[in-house]
Protein backbone atom coordinates (compact mmCIF):
# COMPACT_ATOMS: atom_id res chain seq x y z
CA UNK A 1 0.00 0.00 0.00
CA UNK A 2 1.34 3.41 -0.95
CA UNK A 3 0.03 6.94 -0.99
CA UNK A 4 -1.66 7.46 -4.33
CA UNK A 5 -2.65 10.65 -6.02
CA UNK A 6 -6.32 11.46 -6.41
CA UNK A 7 -8.00 14.55 -7.82
CA UNK A 8 -10.85 16.52 -6.37
CA UNK A 9 -13.88 15.66 -8.51
CA UNK A 10 -16.36 17.79 -6.61
CA UNK A 11 -16.38 19.80 -3.39
CA UNK A 12 -19.90 20.47 -2.13
CA UNK A 13 -20.86 22.83 0.66
CA UNK A 14 -23.56 21.36 2.86
CA UNK A 15 -25.43 22.93 5.75
CA UNK A 16 -23.86 23.50 9.16
CA UNK A 17 -20.38 24.16 7.79
CA UNK A 18 -20.05 20.61 6.48
CA UNK A 19 -18.59 19.83 3.10
CA UNK A 20 -18.39 16.68 1.00
CA UNK A 21 -15.13 16.18 -0.86
CA UNK A 22 -15.40 13.72 -3.72
CA UNK A 23 -12.14 12.36 -5.10
CA UNK A 24 -11.54 10.73 -8.47
CA UNK A 25 -8.84 8.12 -8.98
CA UNK A 26 -9.48 6.21 -5.76
CA UNK A 27 -9.52 2.71 -7.27
CA UNK A 28 -7.24 1.41 -4.46
CA UNK A 29 -10.13 2.10 -2.07
CA UNK A 30 -12.47 -0.21 -4.00
CA UNK A 31 -12.60 -2.91 -1.31
CA UNK A 32 -13.11 -0.48 1.60
CA UNK A 33 -15.65 -1.37 4.27
CA UNK A 34 -17.73 0.97 6.46
CA UNK A 35 -15.68 2.35 9.33
CA UNK A 36 -12.36 2.18 7.50
CA UNK A 37 -10.51 5.43 6.97
CA UNK A 38 -8.03 7.21 4.74
CA UNK A 39 -5.16 9.61 5.39
CA UNK A 40 -5.41 12.67 3.13
CA UNK A 41 -3.03 15.46 2.33
CA UNK A 42 -2.98 18.22 -0.27
CA UNK A 43 0.00 19.96 -1.84
CA UNK A 44 0.66 21.81 1.39
CA UNK A 45 4.48 22.00 1.38
CA UNK A 46 5.71 22.03 4.98
CA UNK A 47 2.70 23.36 6.78
CA UNK A 48 0.39 21.82 7.77
CA UNK A 49 2.82 18.96 8.03
CA UNK A 50 0.71 15.90 8.64
CA UNK A 51 -1.99 14.11 6.69
CA UNK A 52 -5.54 14.07 8.08
CA UNK A 53 -7.59 10.98 8.91
CA UNK A 54 -11.16 10.70 7.58
CA UNK A 55 -13.68 7.88 7.68
CA UNK A 56 -14.94 7.04 4.23
CA UNK A 57 -18.41 8.32 3.37
CA UNK A 58 -18.76 6.52 0.07
CA UNK A 59 -16.73 4.45 -2.35
CA UNK A 60 -17.91 3.88 -5.90
CA UNK A 61 -17.00 1.25 -8.47
CA UNK A 62 -15.90 4.13 -10.72
CA UNK A 63 -12.98 4.95 -8.43
CA UNK A 64 -14.71 7.92 -6.88
CA UNK A 65 -14.64 8.11 -3.09
CA UNK A 66 -15.94 10.80 -0.77
CA UNK A 67 -15.37 12.08 2.71
CA UNK A 68 -17.48 14.42 4.83
CA UNK A 69 -15.76 17.05 6.93
CA UNK A 70 -16.24 20.25 8.83
CA UNK A 71 -13.53 22.87 9.14
CA UNK A 72 -11.92 22.69 12.56
CA UNK A 73 -8.33 23.67 11.79
CA UNK A 74 -5.86 24.50 9.06
CA UNK A 75 -5.95 21.13 7.32
CA UNK A 76 -9.71 20.96 7.03
CA UNK A 77 -9.81 24.64 6.01
CA UNK A 78 -7.50 23.85 3.10
CA UNK A 79 -9.58 20.83 2.11
CA UNK A 80 -12.76 22.91 2.23
CA UNK A 81 -11.19 25.30 -0.28
CA UNK A 82 -9.80 22.54 -2.53
CA UNK A 83 -11.12 23.12 -6.04
CA UNK A 84 -12.04 20.51 -8.61
CA UNK A 85 -8.87 19.09 -10.10
CA UNK A 86 -6.71 19.75 -7.01
CA UNK A 87 -4.25 16.99 -6.17
CA UNK A 88 -4.81 15.06 -2.96
CA UNK A 89 -2.50 12.29 -1.67
CA UNK A 90 -4.46 9.38 -0.25
CA UNK A 91 -3.46 6.33 1.80
CA UNK A 92 -6.00 3.64 2.50
CA UNK A 93 -8.21 1.86 3.20
CA UNK A 94 -6.89 1.70 6.76
CA UNK A 95 -8.14 0.19 9.99
CA UNK A 96 -11.05 -1.97 11.07
CA UNK A 97 -14.67 -1.92 9.91
CA UNK A 98 -18.14 -2.37 11.36
CA UNK A 99 -19.51 -5.93 11.18
CA UNK A 100 -21.24 -6.69 7.89
CA UNK A 101 -25.03 -6.31 7.85
CA UNK A 102 -26.75 -9.58 8.73
CA UNK A 103 -30.33 -10.79 8.47
CA UNK A 104 -29.96 -12.14 12.01
CA UNK A 105 -29.73 -8.70 13.60
CA UNK A 106 -31.46 -5.37 13.68
CA UNK A 107 -28.61 -2.86 13.42
CA UNK A 108 -29.08 0.49 15.12
CA UNK A 109 -26.60 2.83 13.42
CA UNK A 110 -25.97 5.83 15.65
CA UNK A 111 -24.29 8.93 14.25
CA UNK A 112 -23.53 12.17 16.00
CA UNK A 113 -22.46 15.30 14.13
CA UNK A 114 -19.35 14.76 12.05
CA UNK A 115 -19.45 11.04 12.94
CA UNK A 116 -22.06 10.28 10.29
CA UNK A 117 -19.80 9.01 7.43
CA UNK A 118 -19.32 5.37 8.49
CA UNK A 119 -22.99 5.23 9.52
CA UNK A 120 -24.01 6.46 6.07
CA UNK A 121 -21.71 3.94 4.39
CA UNK A 122 -22.92 1.08 6.59
CA UNK A 123 -26.51 1.92 5.66
CA UNK A 124 -25.56 2.03 1.97
CA UNK A 125 -23.92 -1.39 2.24
CA UNK A 126 -26.98 -2.79 4.03
CA UNK A 127 -29.21 -1.42 1.29
CA UNK A 128 -27.04 -3.01 -1.41
CA UNK A 129 -27.26 -6.32 0.46
CA UNK A 130 -31.06 -6.12 0.53
CA UNK A 131 -30.99 -5.58 4.29
CA UNK A 132 -32.22 -1.98 4.51
CA UNK A 133 -35.22 -3.13 6.51
CA UNK A 134 -32.84 -4.55 9.16
CA UNK A 135 -31.01 -1.24 9.70
CA UNK A 136 -32.04 2.03 11.30
CA UNK A 137 -30.07 5.26 11.34
CA UNK A 138 -30.24 7.33 14.52
CA UNK A 139 -28.71 10.71 13.79
CA UNK A 140 -28.21 13.56 16.19
CA UNK A 141 -26.82 17.09 16.11
CA UNK A 142 -27.08 20.37 17.93
CA UNK A 143 -29.53 21.83 15.41
CA UNK A 144 -31.19 21.04 12.09
CA UNK A 145 -28.31 22.42 10.03
CA UNK A 146 -25.98 19.82 11.62
CA UNK A 147 -27.96 17.01 9.98
CA UNK A 148 -26.78 16.50 6.42
CA UNK A 149 -27.39 14.11 3.52
CA UNK A 150 -30.81 13.16 4.93
CA UNK A 151 -32.46 12.63 1.55
CA UNK A 152 -29.66 10.32 0.44
CA UNK A 153 -29.94 8.25 3.57
CA UNK A 154 -33.72 8.03 3.18
CA UNK A 155 -33.12 6.79 -0.36
CA UNK A 156 -31.21 3.80 1.04
CA UNK A 157 -34.55 2.60 2.39
CA UNK A 158 -33.42 2.47 6.01
CA UNK A 159 -35.57 4.16 8.63
CA UNK A 160 -34.16 7.45 9.85
CA UNK A 161 -34.64 8.70 13.42
CA UNK A 162 -33.41 12.21 14.10
CA UNK A 163 -32.63 14.17 17.24
CA UNK A 164 -31.50 17.75 17.79
CA UNK A 165 -30.43 19.34 21.03
CA UNK A 166 -32.40 22.50 20.23
CA UNK A 167 -35.48 20.51 19.24
CA UNK A 168 -35.61 22.00 15.75
CA UNK A 169 -35.84 18.56 14.09
CA UNK A 170 -36.85 15.16 15.43
CA UNK A 171 -36.55 14.32 19.08
CA UNK A 172 -35.71 17.26 21.33
CA UNK A 173 -32.54 16.06 23.02
CA UNK A 174 -29.59 13.84 22.43
CA UNK A 175 -29.40 10.96 20.01
CA UNK A 176 -28.72 8.66 22.97
CA UNK A 177 -32.30 9.32 24.18
CA UNK A 178 -33.52 8.27 20.75
CA UNK A 179 -31.35 5.15 21.04
CA UNK A 180 -32.97 4.22 24.34
CA UNK A 181 -36.40 4.67 22.79
CA UNK A 182 -35.55 2.47 19.79
CA UNK A 183 -34.10 -0.19 22.07
CA UNK A 184 -37.35 -0.20 24.04
CA UNK A 185 -39.27 -0.70 20.79
CA UNK A 186 -37.02 -3.62 19.83
CA UNK A 187 -36.91 -5.17 23.32
CA UNK A 188 -36.36 -8.91 23.13
CA UNK A 189 -35.12 -8.86 19.52
CA UNK A 190 -31.51 -9.47 18.48
CA UNK A 191 -30.08 -5.96 18.16
CA UNK A 192 -26.59 -4.61 17.50
CA UNK A 193 -25.43 -1.04 17.92
CA UNK A 194 -22.82 0.65 15.72
CA UNK A 195 -21.89 4.22 16.52
CA UNK A 196 -19.64 7.06 15.47
CA UNK A 197 -19.58 10.56 16.88
CA UNK A 198 -18.07 12.69 19.62
CA UNK A 199 -16.32 10.75 22.36
CA UNK A 200 -18.91 11.78 24.95
CA UNK A 201 -21.64 10.30 22.76
CA UNK A 202 -19.69 7.08 22.22
CA UNK A 203 -19.16 6.72 25.94
CA UNK A 204 -22.91 7.16 26.58
CA UNK A 205 -23.81 4.72 23.79
CA UNK A 206 -21.37 2.17 25.19
CA UNK A 207 -22.92 2.50 28.65
CA UNK A 208 -26.44 2.02 27.27
CA UNK A 209 -25.31 -1.12 25.43
CA UNK A 210 -23.48 -2.50 28.45
CA UNK A 211 -26.52 -2.03 30.71
CA UNK A 212 -28.61 -4.07 28.28
CA UNK A 213 -25.92 -6.56 27.27
CA UNK A 214 -26.21 -5.58 23.60
CA UNK A 215 -23.25 -5.97 21.19
CA UNK A 216 -21.89 -2.51 20.48
CA UNK A 217 -19.23 -1.33 18.06
CA UNK A 218 -17.87 2.20 18.17
CA UNK A 219 -15.72 4.09 15.70
CA UNK A 220 -13.31 6.21 17.73
CA UNK A 221 -11.53 9.41 16.73
CA UNK A 222 -8.14 10.41 18.13
CA UNK A 223 -5.26 12.60 16.98
CA UNK A 224 -2.96 10.60 14.71
CA UNK A 225 0.16 11.58 12.82
CA UNK A 226 0.71 8.55 10.61
CA UNK A 227 -2.36 6.29 10.39
CA UNK A 228 -0.14 3.21 10.09
CA UNK A 229 0.64 2.22 13.67
CA UNK A 230 4.00 3.94 14.01
CA UNK A 231 3.64 7.25 15.82
CA UNK A 232 1.61 5.68 18.68
CA UNK A 233 -0.19 8.99 19.09
CA UNK A 234 -3.71 7.59 18.75
CA UNK A 235 -3.60 5.45 21.89
CA UNK A 236 -6.82 4.91 23.81
CA UNK A 237 -6.88 3.22 27.22
CA UNK A 238 -8.47 -0.22 26.99
CA UNK A 239 -9.45 -3.19 29.11
CA UNK A 240 -7.73 -5.90 27.07
CA UNK A 241 -4.39 -4.08 27.01
CA UNK A 242 -3.21 -0.85 28.62
CA UNK A 243 -3.64 0.94 25.32
CA UNK A 244 -5.10 0.18 21.93
CA UNK A 245 -4.43 2.20 18.80
CA UNK A 246 -7.19 3.83 16.79
CA UNK A 247 -5.34 3.45 13.49
CA UNK A 248 -4.38 -0.24 13.72
CA UNK A 249 -6.66 -1.85 16.31
CA UNK A 250 -9.56 0.47 15.35
CA UNK A 251 -11.08 2.85 14.52
CA UNK A 252 -13.96 0.39 15.07
CA UNK A 253 -13.71 -1.29 18.48
CA UNK A 254 -15.93 -3.44 20.63
CA UNK A 255 -17.25 -0.72 22.93
CA UNK A 256 -16.71 -2.94 25.97
CA UNK A 257 -12.94 -2.76 25.45
CA UNK A 258 -12.49 1.00 25.33
CA UNK A 259 -12.26 2.79 28.67
CA UNK A 260 -11.78 6.38 27.86
CA UNK A 261 -13.71 7.56 24.86
CA UNK A 262 -15.10 10.49 26.79
CA UNK A 263 -12.02 11.09 28.93
CA UNK A 264 -14.79 11.20 31.50
CA UNK A 265 -14.84 7.57 32.53
CA UNK A 266 -13.62 7.49 36.14
CA UNK A 267 -11.79 4.22 35.42
CA UNK A 268 -9.58 6.00 32.93
CA UNK A 269 -8.47 8.66 35.37
CA UNK A 270 -6.25 6.37 37.40
CA UNK A 271 -2.59 6.35 36.45
CA UNK A 272 -1.39 3.63 34.07
CA UNK A 273 -0.38 0.40 35.74
CA UNK A 274 3.31 0.59 34.87
CA UNK A 275 5.64 2.95 36.70
CA UNK A 276 6.18 6.08 34.67
CA UNK A 277 9.51 7.77 34.55
CA UNK A 278 8.48 11.02 33.00
CA UNK A 279 10.27 10.30 29.72
CA UNK A 280 8.62 12.60 27.29
CA UNK A 281 9.12 11.27 23.84
CA UNK B 1 11.25 1.41 -27.05
CA UNK B 2 14.60 -0.38 -27.14
CA UNK B 3 17.81 1.31 -26.15
CA UNK B 4 20.34 2.07 -28.89
CA UNK B 5 22.98 -0.62 -29.21
CA UNK B 6 25.77 1.92 -29.09
CA UNK B 7 25.41 5.34 -27.62
CA UNK B 8 27.26 8.38 -28.78
CA UNK B 9 29.66 9.68 -26.12
CA UNK B 10 27.47 12.69 -25.42
CA UNK B 11 24.56 10.36 -24.60
CA UNK B 12 26.50 8.06 -22.28
CA UNK B 13 24.79 7.84 -18.92
CA UNK B 14 26.37 10.03 -16.30
CA UNK B 15 28.34 8.14 -13.68
CA UNK B 16 26.09 7.63 -10.70
CA UNK B 17 27.48 9.45 -7.68
CA UNK B 18 28.89 7.25 -4.97
CA UNK B 19 26.58 7.25 -1.93
CA UNK B 20 28.28 4.48 0.08
CA UNK B 21 30.38 5.53 3.03
CA UNK B 22 31.85 4.53 6.37
CA UNK B 23 30.47 6.42 9.33
CA UNK B 24 30.38 5.85 13.04
CA UNK B 25 31.97 2.42 12.74
CA UNK B 26 29.50 1.20 10.11
CA UNK B 27 29.74 0.82 6.39
CA UNK B 28 26.52 2.07 4.84
CA UNK B 29 25.20 1.81 1.28
CA UNK B 30 24.04 5.42 1.56
CA UNK B 31 23.81 8.08 4.27
CA UNK B 32 20.02 7.97 4.70
CA UNK B 33 18.67 6.38 7.87
CA UNK B 34 15.33 6.63 9.62
CA UNK B 35 15.10 8.23 13.06
CA UNK B 36 14.17 6.39 16.22
CA UNK B 37 10.52 6.60 17.20
CA UNK B 38 9.35 7.47 13.71
CA UNK B 39 9.89 4.12 12.02
CA UNK B 40 8.69 1.57 14.59
CA UNK B 41 10.63 -1.65 14.15
CA UNK B 42 10.63 -1.25 10.34
CA UNK B 43 8.11 -4.01 9.68
CA UNK B 44 5.32 -1.43 9.90
CA UNK B 45 6.75 0.01 6.66
CA UNK B 46 7.12 -3.30 4.85
CA UNK B 47 4.38 -2.64 2.30
CA UNK B 48 4.89 1.15 2.27
CA UNK B 49 8.48 1.55 1.08
CA UNK B 50 11.63 -0.31 -0.05
CA UNK B 51 13.35 -1.03 3.24
CA UNK B 52 16.38 -2.61 1.59
CA UNK B 53 17.21 0.64 -0.20
CA UNK B 54 17.84 2.55 3.03
CA UNK B 55 21.25 3.21 4.47
CA UNK B 56 19.90 1.97 7.76
CA UNK B 57 17.03 1.99 10.18
CA UNK B 58 17.20 3.20 13.76
CA UNK B 59 14.64 1.32 15.82
CA UNK B 60 12.24 2.57 18.43
CA UNK B 61 14.05 3.09 21.74
CA UNK B 62 14.38 -0.13 23.72
CA UNK B 63 14.36 -0.26 27.52
CA UNK B 64 15.24 -3.24 29.73
CA UNK B 65 11.53 -4.01 30.31
CA UNK B 66 8.49 -3.25 28.13
CA UNK B 67 6.80 0.11 28.62
CA UNK B 68 3.22 1.06 27.85
CA UNK B 69 3.71 4.76 27.30
CA UNK B 70 2.09 7.96 28.54
CA UNK B 71 -1.48 9.09 29.08
CA UNK B 72 -3.42 10.55 26.14
CA UNK B 73 -3.61 12.82 24.23
CA UNK B 74 -0.03 12.19 23.22
CA UNK B 75 0.49 14.27 20.08
CA UNK B 76 -0.58 17.49 18.46
CA UNK B 77 0.39 19.29 15.30
CA UNK B 78 2.14 22.66 15.55
CA UNK B 79 3.34 25.13 12.93
CA UNK B 80 5.42 23.07 10.47
CA UNK B 81 5.90 20.40 13.12
CA UNK B 82 4.41 18.35 15.87
CA UNK B 83 4.69 17.78 19.60
CA UNK B 84 4.75 14.29 21.01
CA UNK B 85 4.82 12.72 24.40
CA UNK B 86 4.49 9.03 23.63
CA UNK B 87 6.45 7.97 26.69
CA UNK B 88 9.01 5.71 25.02
CA UNK B 89 6.53 2.89 24.66
CA UNK B 90 8.44 -0.22 23.53
CA UNK B 91 8.60 -4.02 23.67
CA UNK B 92 11.65 -4.25 25.97
CA UNK B 93 14.91 -6.12 25.36
CA UNK B 94 13.45 -9.63 25.29
CA UNK B 95 10.48 -8.60 23.18
CA UNK B 96 12.89 -6.99 20.76
CA UNK B 97 15.04 -10.12 20.55
CA UNK B 98 12.17 -12.52 19.95
CA UNK B 99 9.56 -10.45 18.11
CA UNK B 100 11.37 -7.71 16.21
CA UNK B 101 14.97 -8.62 15.46
CA UNK B 102 14.33 -11.71 13.27
CA UNK B 103 12.56 -9.51 10.72
CA UNK B 104 15.11 -6.69 10.92
CA UNK B 105 17.89 -9.18 10.11
CA UNK B 106 16.28 -9.95 6.75
CA UNK B 107 16.23 -6.39 5.46
CA UNK B 108 19.68 -6.07 3.97
CA UNK B 109 20.17 -2.67 5.55
CA UNK B 110 21.98 -1.56 8.68
CA UNK B 111 20.12 -2.03 11.95
CA UNK B 112 20.89 0.56 14.61
CA UNK B 113 19.08 -0.09 17.89
CA UNK B 114 18.18 2.91 20.00
CA UNK B 115 18.14 2.20 23.74
CA UNK B 116 17.63 3.95 27.06
CA UNK B 117 17.19 3.46 30.77
CA UNK B 118 16.35 5.38 33.88
CA UNK B 119 19.48 4.40 35.84
CA UNK B 120 23.12 3.78 34.91
CA UNK B 121 22.57 0.06 35.52
CA UNK B 122 19.62 0.09 33.11
CA UNK B 123 21.75 1.61 30.38
CA UNK B 124 24.60 -0.81 30.93
CA UNK B 125 22.48 -3.96 31.05
CA UNK B 126 20.24 -2.90 28.17
CA UNK B 127 23.19 -1.88 26.01
CA UNK B 128 25.11 -5.05 26.77
CA UNK B 129 22.15 -7.31 25.93
CA UNK B 130 21.33 -5.53 22.68
CA UNK B 131 24.93 -5.32 21.53
CA UNK B 132 25.33 -9.08 22.01
CA UNK B 133 22.52 -9.86 19.56
CA UNK B 134 23.43 -11.10 16.12
CA UNK B 135 21.86 -8.77 13.57
CA UNK B 136 22.30 -5.60 15.61
CA UNK B 137 24.88 -3.52 13.74
CA UNK B 138 25.18 -0.57 16.12
CA UNK B 139 23.56 1.03 19.14
CA UNK B 140 22.27 4.55 19.53
CA UNK B 141 21.98 5.75 23.13
CA UNK B 142 19.04 8.01 23.96
CA UNK B 143 20.21 10.27 26.77
CA UNK B 144 17.11 12.47 26.89
CA UNK B 145 15.63 10.52 29.82
CA UNK B 146 15.32 11.84 33.36
CA UNK B 147 17.96 10.53 35.74
CA UNK B 148 15.92 9.44 38.75
CA UNK B 149 18.91 9.62 41.11
CA UNK B 150 19.63 13.19 40.03
CA UNK B 151 16.12 14.44 40.66
CA UNK B 152 14.89 13.85 37.14
CA UNK B 153 17.42 15.96 35.27
CA UNK B 154 18.06 14.50 31.82
CA UNK B 155 21.21 12.34 31.67
CA UNK B 156 22.21 14.08 28.51
CA UNK B 157 22.22 17.68 29.73
CA UNK B 158 25.25 17.52 32.05
CA UNK B 159 28.58 16.81 30.31
CA UNK B 160 30.04 15.16 33.42
CA UNK B 161 27.07 12.78 33.90
CA UNK B 162 26.90 12.08 30.18
CA UNK B 163 30.62 11.28 30.08
CA UNK B 164 30.27 8.90 33.01
CA UNK B 165 27.29 7.19 31.37
CA UNK B 166 29.16 6.67 28.10
CA UNK B 167 32.22 5.42 30.00
CA UNK B 168 30.07 2.96 31.98
CA UNK B 169 28.47 1.52 28.85
CA UNK B 170 31.48 1.52 26.55
CA UNK B 171 33.26 -1.64 27.78
CA UNK B 172 30.17 -3.87 27.51
CA UNK B 173 29.03 -2.60 24.10
CA UNK B 174 31.36 -4.23 21.60
CA UNK B 175 29.65 -2.65 18.63
CA UNK B 176 29.59 0.90 17.32
CA UNK B 177 28.01 3.19 19.89
CA UNK B 178 26.32 6.42 18.83
CA UNK B 179 25.03 8.95 21.32
CA UNK B 180 21.85 10.87 20.44
CA UNK B 181 22.27 14.30 21.96
CA UNK B 182 19.49 16.41 23.39
CA UNK B 183 19.17 19.99 22.14
CA UNK B 184 17.83 21.05 25.53
CA UNK B 185 21.22 22.41 26.52
CA UNK B 186 23.18 25.63 26.39
CA UNK B 187 26.42 23.95 25.27
CA UNK B 188 26.06 21.19 22.71
CA UNK B 189 29.82 21.14 22.07
CA UNK B 190 30.60 20.26 25.71
CA UNK B 191 28.17 17.34 25.52
CA UNK B 192 29.66 16.17 22.24
CA UNK B 193 33.18 16.32 23.69
CA UNK B 194 32.10 14.31 26.74
CA UNK B 195 30.97 11.55 24.37
CA UNK B 196 34.16 11.67 22.32
CA UNK B 197 36.38 11.63 25.41
CA UNK B 198 34.66 8.51 26.73
CA UNK B 199 34.80 6.28 23.72
CA UNK B 200 31.66 6.91 21.67
CA UNK B 201 31.85 6.12 17.95
CA UNK B 202 29.36 8.67 16.66
CA UNK B 203 26.85 11.38 17.50
CA UNK B 204 23.24 11.76 16.47
CA UNK B 205 22.27 15.42 16.54
CA UNK B 206 19.57 16.07 17.60
CA UNK B 207 16.62 14.73 19.60
CA UNK B 208 13.36 16.71 19.95
CA UNK B 209 13.20 20.13 21.60
CA UNK B 210 10.98 20.44 24.65
CA UNK B 211 7.90 22.50 23.89
CA UNK B 212 4.24 22.91 24.68
CA UNK B 213 0.95 23.78 23.01
CA UNK B 214 -2.21 25.19 24.56
CA UNK B 215 -5.83 25.01 23.47
CA UNK B 216 -7.01 28.57 24.14
CA UNK B 217 -10.67 27.55 24.03
CA UNK B 218 -10.47 24.82 26.66
CA UNK B 219 -7.52 26.47 28.42
CA UNK B 220 -5.84 23.08 28.63
CA UNK B 221 -2.48 21.85 27.35
CA UNK B 222 -2.88 20.01 24.06
CA UNK B 223 -0.98 16.95 25.28
CA UNK B 224 -1.52 15.15 28.56
CA UNK B 225 2.01 15.56 29.89
CA UNK B 226 1.85 19.34 29.25
CA UNK B 227 5.37 19.36 27.76
CA UNK B 228 6.47 17.27 24.81
CA UNK B 229 9.11 16.93 22.14
CA UNK B 230 8.90 19.26 19.14
CA UNK B 231 9.93 17.82 15.78
CA UNK B 232 9.49 18.49 12.08
CA UNK B 233 10.68 21.22 9.69
CA UNK B 234 10.13 23.84 12.41
CA UNK B 235 13.29 22.65 14.19
CA UNK B 236 15.57 22.19 11.17
CA UNK B 237 17.46 25.49 11.58
CA UNK B 238 18.27 24.59 15.18
CA UNK B 239 19.46 21.12 14.20
CA UNK B 240 21.66 22.54 11.44
CA UNK B 241 23.15 25.00 13.90
CA UNK B 242 23.95 22.31 16.45
CA UNK B 243 25.45 19.95 13.87
CA UNK B 244 27.63 22.75 12.59
CA UNK B 245 28.71 23.91 16.06
CA UNK B 246 29.93 20.41 16.91
CA UNK B 247 31.59 19.96 13.52
CA UNK B 248 33.28 23.36 13.60
CA UNK B 249 34.58 22.75 17.12
CA UNK B 250 36.51 19.76 15.77
CA UNK B 251 34.89 17.13 17.97
CA UNK B 252 36.42 13.98 16.46
CA UNK B 253 33.21 12.00 15.90
CA UNK B 254 31.05 11.55 12.81
CA UNK B 255 27.63 13.16 13.08
CA UNK B 256 24.25 11.80 12.02
CA UNK B 257 22.08 14.87 11.43
CA UNK B 258 18.43 14.81 12.49
CA UNK B 259 15.75 17.49 12.47
CA UNK B 260 13.00 18.24 9.97
CA UNK B 261 14.50 16.51 6.94
CA UNK B 262 11.94 16.23 4.15
CA UNK B 263 13.90 16.02 0.91
CA UNK B 264 17.31 15.58 -0.69
CA UNK B 265 18.09 19.29 -0.49
CA UNK B 266 17.62 19.16 3.27
CA UNK B 267 20.10 16.26 3.32
CA UNK B 268 22.67 18.24 1.40
CA UNK B 269 22.29 21.09 3.88
CA UNK B 270 23.01 18.76 6.81
CA UNK B 271 26.03 17.28 5.03
CA UNK B 272 27.40 20.75 4.32
CA UNK B 273 26.92 21.65 7.99
CA UNK B 274 29.10 18.70 8.93
CA UNK B 275 26.92 15.61 9.19
CA UNK B 276 28.14 12.40 7.50
CA UNK B 277 24.77 10.68 7.62
CA UNK B 278 21.22 11.86 8.28
CA UNK B 279 18.08 10.45 9.82
CA UNK B 280 14.60 11.13 8.45
CA UNK B 281 12.10 11.43 11.29
CA UNK B 282 8.68 13.03 11.50
CA UNK B 283 8.31 13.13 7.72
CA UNK B 284 7.98 9.31 7.80
CA UNK B 285 4.54 9.93 9.32
CA UNK B 286 3.48 12.25 6.52
CA UNK B 287 4.83 10.01 3.77
CA UNK B 288 6.20 6.59 4.69
CA UNK B 289 8.21 6.43 1.44
CA UNK B 290 10.14 9.66 2.16
CA UNK B 291 13.50 8.14 3.11
CA UNK B 292 13.62 5.92 0.02
CA UNK B 293 12.57 8.78 -2.21
CA UNK B 294 15.39 10.84 -0.73
CA UNK B 295 17.90 8.07 -1.56
CA UNK B 296 16.79 8.22 -5.19
CA UNK B 297 16.59 12.00 -5.33
CA UNK B 298 19.95 12.50 -3.62
CA UNK B 299 21.76 10.59 -6.34
CA UNK B 300 20.04 12.70 -8.99
CA UNK B 301 20.74 15.91 -7.13
CA UNK B 302 24.45 15.13 -6.69
CA UNK B 303 24.75 14.07 -10.32
CA UNK B 304 23.18 17.32 -11.49
CA UNK B 305 25.65 19.26 -9.35
CA UNK B 306 28.62 17.28 -10.66
CA UNK B 307 29.31 15.68 -7.29
CA UNK B 308 30.73 12.18 -7.74
CA UNK B 309 30.97 11.13 -4.10
CA UNK B 310 28.60 12.15 -1.33
CA UNK B 311 31.53 12.39 1.09
CA UNK B 312 32.76 15.46 -0.79
CA UNK B 313 29.93 17.44 0.74
CA UNK B 314 30.57 16.69 4.41
CA UNK B 315 31.50 19.92 6.14
CA UNK B 316 31.68 21.72 2.81
CA UNK B 317 29.90 24.83 4.00
CA UNK B 318 31.36 27.97 2.44
CA UNK B 319 31.72 30.69 5.04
Amino acid sequence: MRYFEARVAKNESLSGGYFRLSLAGCHPLGASRPGQFVMLRGDWERDPLLPRAFSLLSVGADGEAAILAKTVGRGTALLERAAAGARISVLGPLGTAFPAPSPEFIDLLVGGGVGIPPIYLQAAVAARAGLASRSEILYGGRRTSDLVLLDEMKAFGVSLHLATEDGSTGRHGRVTAELEARLATHAGKPVRIMACGPNAMLWAVGRIARERDIPCFISVEEQMACGIGVCLGCAVPARSRPFRYVCKDGPVFDAADILDVARGDPASQKPPSTPQTGCLT
Amino acid sequence: MSAPVTAAPSQAPAVRPRLALESGGLSLQNPILTASGTFGYAREFESLTELGALGGVVTKGISPKPRFGNATPRICETAAGMLNSIGLENVGVEGFRTEKLPYLKTLGTRVVVNFFGVTFDDYVSCGESLASMDGVDALEMNVSCPNIKAGGIEFGTDPRVLGELVRACRPVIRKPLWIKLTPNTSDIVALARACADNGADGLSIMNTITGMAIDARTRRPKIATVFGGLSGPAIKPIALRMVHQVFRAGVPLPISGIGGIQDATDVVEFLLAGASTVQVGTQNFADPDTACRIVRDLADLLASDGVTDVRELVGGLRT
